[in-house]
């Protein structure tokens, strides 16, 4: 698969890494019996849920009134945080598909983490729909499913698109991950005992390494990234247009679906650094994930920054431009209305702060970007409230416009939301090498490298 | 057969009247429990409603009702379109009373305290010890309200025969009007009042639309006088007064006076038109000396508006109406008086005012005789006293000392049926019946009669008894006969009477053809006389009277739009949550000030401030309100009970503690403009429970108007009002659809799938004049009460959670309370448009919202999830939303909508119940459309234009709705969708293709056409 190009560069990346057996070592040893941090987190994660459920519970039983929405802001937090965990996916998606088939070399330290964090963020996202729908108990009808009635969804409703579309992402992405993880399950089995070790002999699949498997694995890896390449693109913009489609002022503009991708990978890259930083710190991966990996995921934020900030700035002339009354008052809200700490927030987390990341120093301080990634995360949050909520209150009709203040219920989901979140990515930190080991091991420049991956890379390379 | 009684509808109150009335009359047992029909009464057939007639007895107006039954139980009232009064029509307090007849908080049976404890007692016992204590009493009162002629009649025998005194008191009563008219013409009447024949009108503060005598019939009057007819033609109407209420937002210019100052005014026009007062008779003095120069400084309005105003009030029919009760202050008959001159100099009298045909049906007592009992129960010469129909411990201020004096009597007795402030401090509790369920008769003017009969048998939850039925039985205890057994014999022996009056030969036929058509017509008719001014007989001093207290802010208490007084309807929900049509405000109280004053005094709106005069204090929210002088507070009556049952007590403050107990000195009525007040606030704010959003259309072609000048050049004007949109257009940008569709073009290419639009399909449309629309808010009570729409509490208004189908939007467009001049304030009924091209179908998924074939955009509420997305989608916001569910027995947390029994007697079989997570609105009553459609179906016959009334149109006053098929060329809707004045909300901003056109308001004044 790699080329010797290739070795070089992830020679330069890893510059600490001695030797291939020392990756092995490294990496599964964050599989090792965990200590009393990981268990305190766990527990945190677990009472997060439980408030996060304990509020859902409530808003079931006693109705979708115990939220803060109401006429004319129907939606909130709920599809807020919707949009924000799809487009957190995002970015695991783009450097796991689309980087390996650009052949990024520093993709490979950090693919899996950002793997994961897709699959999990999409699970939480999935969990919105249901949330926010006042009957969740019908919820499958959006669902299309043979019934005696003869009753589809609406195949003209962005939400049924967003049916479509997450729970696609998820198989793909679920089935994707998995798929990549399979070699490194296999060593991971390789170096477990007891009740761990039948628990990856049988997620391995048996997988032994022969040339065999390892061919049918680079093809299969390489069909599932080109499978997983539009996703990256199409779900975002079929989220997008949950509000493009709509005649929502501050919703209905074109260029929603290529601002909602970068605005995704803006966020979902940020997070990987966000997820990353403590991971590599506390499993002492430093030598894997390296300040060039920061640097190169520091300048996909200022990029992504930068088309988003753009975006905003375009919106608000086209609103200017456009001369039309209503949309102009809408973003006049926007800023200067009931919630324009929201918008500021947005911008100055989204569009200011990332400047920093023009100075080498700061792409190559860790420190500095995972407090830039925190901002980019917050900010990403509201810029999704703001586009929802703000658009929502200051309509067509002025003697209609409202307020919405989000209430304890959707605040306690919120974190339960993060929780949840946490709580896979916790388990995922035990139980899967947080590093793509076979992956690393192809672009490392080693003189006693085996035979059998080596053979496998060289198949792919020679072709 | 456009409008008026329609033939079904005629055989089926001819039907059901006649047979069932007899029958379901006067029973008194309870029913045990409900048994299927082993054999089916003959004139209830399951699913198909039936009608009766009968009168409201909401006030003293008398609208004719019809009552609509299903399977034994009132489920609605509409207008009577044959009564006189109602025309058809019906304000929201009329179509409250249901919500009296099913309340909760009614007695389950008559009560005695013991112990200071109120226990069940029989009525046998009751009676009894009513007879004993009344016998062993000697003197007493008996205190009422309007219970209708019969019955006052009735209470006259009783009280005559058994050594009582009958008091009769309305709050809101007319006393000043009357006592004026006793002295500038000697009769001692409420005149009668001709709005629609007259071509302009003045307003001296009477809110005519409201509270003031009969709002409905005024109301369909003045829309009919003031909405623009063929070519052109339109009255205008000025409102003379301190504070803008509903009536006043009506108005075309608006004399921002100095409280109490009307008279002024009035002298000065009659000045203008008389000559300097030459032809005022009696009054030339006064009015001579009154120039419009001599009064502008003490009324605050420059000489030559008035000049002015007097000059077209001159030109043709014009009718000056008399300061109301807001404004009845310690000059209120003079006032009176000066209105009556001006009326009679500019030859109104006779044509559009009658003296010779009054209306009301009988005078109250006014507010001495009460003073007299209050002193006479407080000095212990009285043995007992009995309260019917009123609630005045409430209704009265508590510096008259009523309560105290009423608490001090020995034996004291109400006739309440539900809990009150009154009945609470009773010894006896006799609950009437509702007036749904009872006999009565009432007379909305000499000559015109209509029987109240039982629409139901009583509520089976409360062991109620009428109360003329008790006093016959006391009677006879007392060893009184008053001819009669029961109230029914009563009555029918005075109908046999009147029956002979009316010269007809049979008075059986006679009372059946009253109880079928609901009114009757006898004899009396006007006598045609002409009246002459006489001398006044008591002195009349004109000028602004003193107020009391220090300062300069003057304290209006006005009766509430909704409430009126509010003693005895204050407990419904739906009136509780109607938005206030002037503040839009929701349950509780709110403190009116002008916003300059209010931030000149550091107050904004939401912030609470304490009112106090002399005579007490209350706290409330302050709301700003550019419609009030800024030397003006007003704070609305109806609100701050205490023992008036669940969904009133703790609502607001009670207005009348600020107020004196003082009777005016010529007509002996309770002032209530008189007083100053201070303000101070409590650095406390509260959230208004208000539905307004912002009061301006943001220069939004909401809802436009056109200057009457410009009538006629609208169609050259229209290209031009496109503008902007097509030049972009036409310059090669986006044209999604083609945008001047008419309603007509359905389904639109593209936005139809499935089998629809055959060529002879209708499409159902509304049109909504905006001329004539009032702002009074009937229909938004009529839809309530007609597709059950919950009523969510207070808390949840306050976070925009209101359900109401109709929002009647209210913008300010010129409003100024600095000087005299044109006044413009919009009202818009908005509800859902059903767009050919609905932006809320397409988003829908699962198809809960999808077009009918009919063009009706329908809301399955089975099918949906919930979603909200078609709400965020709706340019309307006509979509709400069931946050909760509100139709359960107990509310789902404290204070929220609930249906508690029996409230849910009262929902419509026709329409489905909603729970929590369900979106809703406005179906253009599609349960009314296919109950048409299906009669005419299994008769072979066609549904004619007019014949499908939705509930709102059905309950409009000012007749500003139509409805039909727009697809049918010579249908009213179609006719009124292609005037010049039609428009469609919204429309060329997002091409939703509207069913519902609305007809722009006509203004007098050159106005922005409303596009931009």
């Amino acid at each position: 698969m790699s080329t010797a190009t290739e070795v070089q560069r992830g020679a330069l990346t890893h510059p600490d890494v001695q030797s291939l057996d020392e990756v092995n070592r490294d990496v599964l040893r964050s599989l090792g019996r965990p200590g009393k941090g990981w268990w305190a987190l766990l527990a945190l994660a677990l009472a997060g849920m439980g408030v996060g459920g304990y509020s859902w519970g409530i808003q079931v039983i006693k109705g979708i009134g115990v939220t803060g929405l109401t006429s004319p802001v129907g939606w909130g937090v709920y599809i807020t945080t919707f949009v924000f965990w799809v487009g957190i996916a995002h970015s695991g998606t783009l450097i796991s598909a689309i980087l390996f088939l650009f052949r990024a070399p520093w993709r490979q330290s950090i693919y899996r983490a950002a793997e994961a964090m897709t699959v999990f963020a999409v699970m939480t996202a999935g969990l919105f729909p249901l949330i926010h729908v006042g009957r969740v108990w019908h919820a499958y009808w959006l669902i299309p499913y043979p019934n005696s009635r003869f009753l589809w969804p609406n195949f003209r409703s962005p939400l049924v698109w967003d049916v479509f579309a997450v729970t696609t992402y998820f198989t793909v992405s679920a089935v994707f991950f998995y798929l990549g993880t399979i070699p490194d399950l296999a060593a991971a089995r390789d170096a477990a005992s007891g009740f761990r070790k039948k628990l990856y002999q049988v997620i391995s699949l048996g997988w032994r390494g022969t040339d065999r498997e390892w061919h049918h694995f680079g093809k299969a890896y390489i069909f599932l990234a080109a499978l997983a390449t539009p996703l990256v693109l199409s779900v975002h913009s079929v989220v997008s247009w949950d509000f493009a489609v709509a005649i929502v002022p501050g919703w209905h503009t074109t260029i929603f679906a290529p601002y909602f991708v970068a605005g995704a990978i803006f966020s979902g890259v940020a997070m990987v650094i966000t997820l990353t930083v403590p991971l590599r710190k506390v499993f002492g991966l430093e030598a894997y994930l390296t300040t060039k990996h920061y640097d190169a995921m520091a300048k996909l934020c200022l990029m992504t920054s930068m088309i988003v900030f753009y975006a905003y700035l375009s919106e608000f002339f086209m609103a200017w431009y456009s001369g039309e009354e209503v949309e102009r008052a809408a973003f006049w809200a926007r800023l200067f209305g009931q919630y324009w700490w929201a918008t500021w927030i947005m911008l100055t987390c989204n569009g200011i702060v990332p400047v920093m990341l023009w100075f080498k120093r700061v792409r190559y301080s860790i420190p500095a970007l995972f407090a830039i990634s925190i901002f980019v995360n917050i900010g990403m949050w509201f810029e999704r409230y703001v586009i929802i909520v703000t658009s929502l209150h200051h309509e067509y009709e002025p003697f209609a416009w409202g307020v919405y203040r989000p209430s304890t219920v959707e605040m306690g989901i919120l974190l339960g939301s993060f929780a949840w979140f946490g709580f896979w990515f916790l388990l995922f930190t035990r139980l899967i090498p947080p590093i793509a080991i076979a992956e690393l091991k192809e672009v490392l420049p080693t003189t006693n490298r085996p035979r059998a991956i080596a053979g496998a890379g060289g198949q792919g390379g020679d072709q | 057969m456009t409008d008026g009684l329609k033939r079904r509808d005629f055989l089926k109150v001819v039907g059901a009247s006649g047979a069932g009335a007899g029958v379901l009359g006067c029973s008194t047992e309870r029913v045990e429990r409900l048994l299927p029909y082993v054999v089916p009464p003959e004139e209830i057939t399951p699913g198909v409603a039936t009608w009766y007639t009968t009168v409201c007895g909401e006030c003293e107006a008398g609208c004719g009702m019809w009552v609509r039954t299903r399977e034994g139980r009132v489920v609605k009232v509409e207008g009577n379109p044959t009564h006189p009064v109602s025309q058809g029509s019906l304000c929201s307090r009329g179509h409250s009373s249901l919500q009296a007849l099913y309340n909760p908080d009614r007695f389950t049976g008559p009560m005695l305290r013991q112990g200071g404890e109120l226990q069940s007692i029989s009525w046998e016992d009751a009676e009894q010890m009513m007879a004993e204590r009344l016998g062993a009493a000697g003197d007493y009162y008996l205190f009422t309200g309007s219970p209708g002629a019969s019955m006052s009649g009735l209470m006259s025998d009783f009280a005559g025969s058994t050594g009582g005194q009958v008091v009769r008191y309305d709050p809101l009563a007319e006393a000043p009007l009357r006592e004026a008219s006793r002295i500038t013409f000697g009769r001692d009447v409420v005149p009668w009042y001709d709005l629609e024949e007259a071509d302009f009108l003045v307003s001296f503060g009477a809110d005519f639309l409201e509270s003031w005598l009969s709002p409905v019939r005024d109301g369909r009057g003045f829309a009919r006088m003031s909405g623009v007819g063929e070519g052109g033609a339109k009255g205008r109407f000025a409102f003379v007064g301190s504070r803008l209420s509903l009536t006043g937002q009506n108005a075309d210019e608006w004399l921002p006076i100095q409280p109490g100052s009307e008279a002024l005014v009035a002298l000065a026009m009659a000045n203008v038109l008389s000559g300097g007062g030459g032809s005022a008779g009696p009054y030339r003095d006064i009015v001579a000396a009154y120039t419009p120069e001599n009064v502008a400084s003490v009324t605050g309005v420059e000489a030559e508006s008035i000049r002015e105003l007097a000059e077209r009030f001159g030109e043709g029919p014009s009718l000056a109406l008399g300061p109301g009760v807001a404004g009845l202050h310690r000059g209120a008959t003079a006032a009176n008086v000066a209105v009556a001159i001006l009326n009679w100099v500019s030859g109104n009298v006779g044509t559009t005012v009658h003296y010779d045909a009054p209306q009301l049906e009988a005078p109250s007592s006014g507010f001495g005789p009460m003073e007299q009992a209050i002193t006479a129960m407080s000095g212990g010469q009285v043995g007992a006293a009995l309260v019917h129909g009123s609630n005045l411990v409430y209704a009265l201020p508590a510096s008259s000392g009523f309560r105290e004096a009423f608490s001090s009597v020995d034996f004291k007795v109400s006739f309440a049926s539900a809990m009150d402030e009154t009945a609470a401090v009773a010894d006896l509790i006799l609950p009437d019946r509702h007036f749904l369920e009872a006999w009565g008769d009432a007379t909305s003017r000499p000559g015109q009669w209509a029987v109240r009969q039982p629409a139901m048998r009583p509520v089976p939850h409360f062991d109620s008894k009428q109360t003329g039925d008790v006093l016959l039985s006391v009677a006879t205890q007392m060893g009184q006969d008053l001819g009669s057994a029961t109230f029914y014999d009563y009555l029918r022996t005075r109908w046999a009477d009147l029956a002979t009056t009316a010269g007809a030969a049979d008075a059986d036929a006679f009372w059946h053809e009253s109880l079928r058509t609901g009114v009757a017509q006898v004899g009396v008719t006007p006598s045609g006389s002409a009246e002459s001014l006489r001398q006044p007989d008591r002195g009349l001093v004109f000028d602004p009277p003193a107020f009391d207290g220090a300062g300069d802010l003057h304290l209006m208490v006005y009766p509430s739009s909704r409430y009126g007084d509010g003693a005895l309807n204050a407990n419904r929900p739906w009136l509780q949550e109607l938005p206030d049509p002037v503040s839009k405000i929701t349950w509780h109280s709110w403190v009116e000030i002008h916003p300059d004053r209010a931030e000149a005094m550091g107050i904004r709106n939401g912030d609470v401030v304490v009112l106090s005069t002399e005579h007490g204090s209350v706290e409330a929210p302050v709301w700003t309100y550019p419609g009030i002088r800024e030397d003006v507070i007003a704070l609305a009556m109806g609100s701050g009970h205490t023992d008036a049952g669940r969904f009133a007590d703790g609502n607001g403050v009670n207005a009348l503690d600020l107020l004196p107990s003082e009777a005016e000195a010529l007509s002996g009525g309770l002032v209530h403009f008189v007083t100053k007040v201070d303000v101070q606030a409590t650095g406390e704010r509260r959230a208004l429970a208000s539905i307004a959003g912002s009061d301006s259309q943001s220069n939004r072609p909401i809802t436009p108007a056109v200057a009457l000048a410009g009538l006629g050049a609208e169609i050259g004007a229209e290209e031009d009002e496109h503008g902007p949109l097509q030049e972009l257009q036409g310059g090669g940008g986006f044209v999604p659809v083609e945008t001047e569709g008419l309603a007509t073009d359905f389904p639109l290419p593209g936005s139809q799938y499935g089998e629809y639009g055959e060529e002879d399909t209708p499409r159902w449309a509304m049109a909504i004049d905006l001329d004539k629309c009032t702002g009074c808010s009937a229909c938004v009570t009529a839809c309530q009460a007609e597709n059950n729409v919950p009523w969510v509490g207070e808390s949840q208004v306050t976070m925009g959670r209101d359900m109401g189908w109709i929002r009647l939007e209210r913008y300010y467009e010129t409003v100024d309370a600095s000087h005299a001049g044109p006044v413009d304030v919009r009202f818009l009924p908005m509800i859902c448009q059903h767009c050919g091209n609905a932006p809320c179908e397409p988003v829908c998924p699962v198809f809960a919202t999808y077009h009918t074939p009919d063009g009706i955009n329908t809301q399955v509420y089975n099918r949906c999830v919930g979603t909200r997305y078609c709400a965020n989608n709706c340019p309307y916001k006509v979509r709400v939303y069931n946050w909760y569910t509100y139709t359960g027995e107990e509310p789902v947390y404290e204070g929220l909508g609930h249906i508690p029994e029996p409230l849910n007697w009262q929902l419509n079989p026709d329409v489905t119940v909603r729970e929590n997570g369900i979106m809703e609105k406005c179906s253009f009553c599609i349960h009314r459309i296919r109950e048409h459609q299906d009669r005419a179906a299994v008769e072979g016959s066609t549904i004619t234009d007019g014949q499908i009334i939705p509930a709102c149109q059905q309950s409009c006053p000012a007749e500003a709705i139509v409805f039909g098929n727009i697809r049918d060329s010579g249908s009213a809707v179609a006719l009124a969708s292609h005037d010049e004045r039609a428009y469609r909300v919204l429309d060329e901003l997002v091409n939703t293709q509207p069913a519902v056109s609305y007809l722009k308001k006509v203004t007098f004044h050159e106005v922005d056409s409303g596009e931009h």
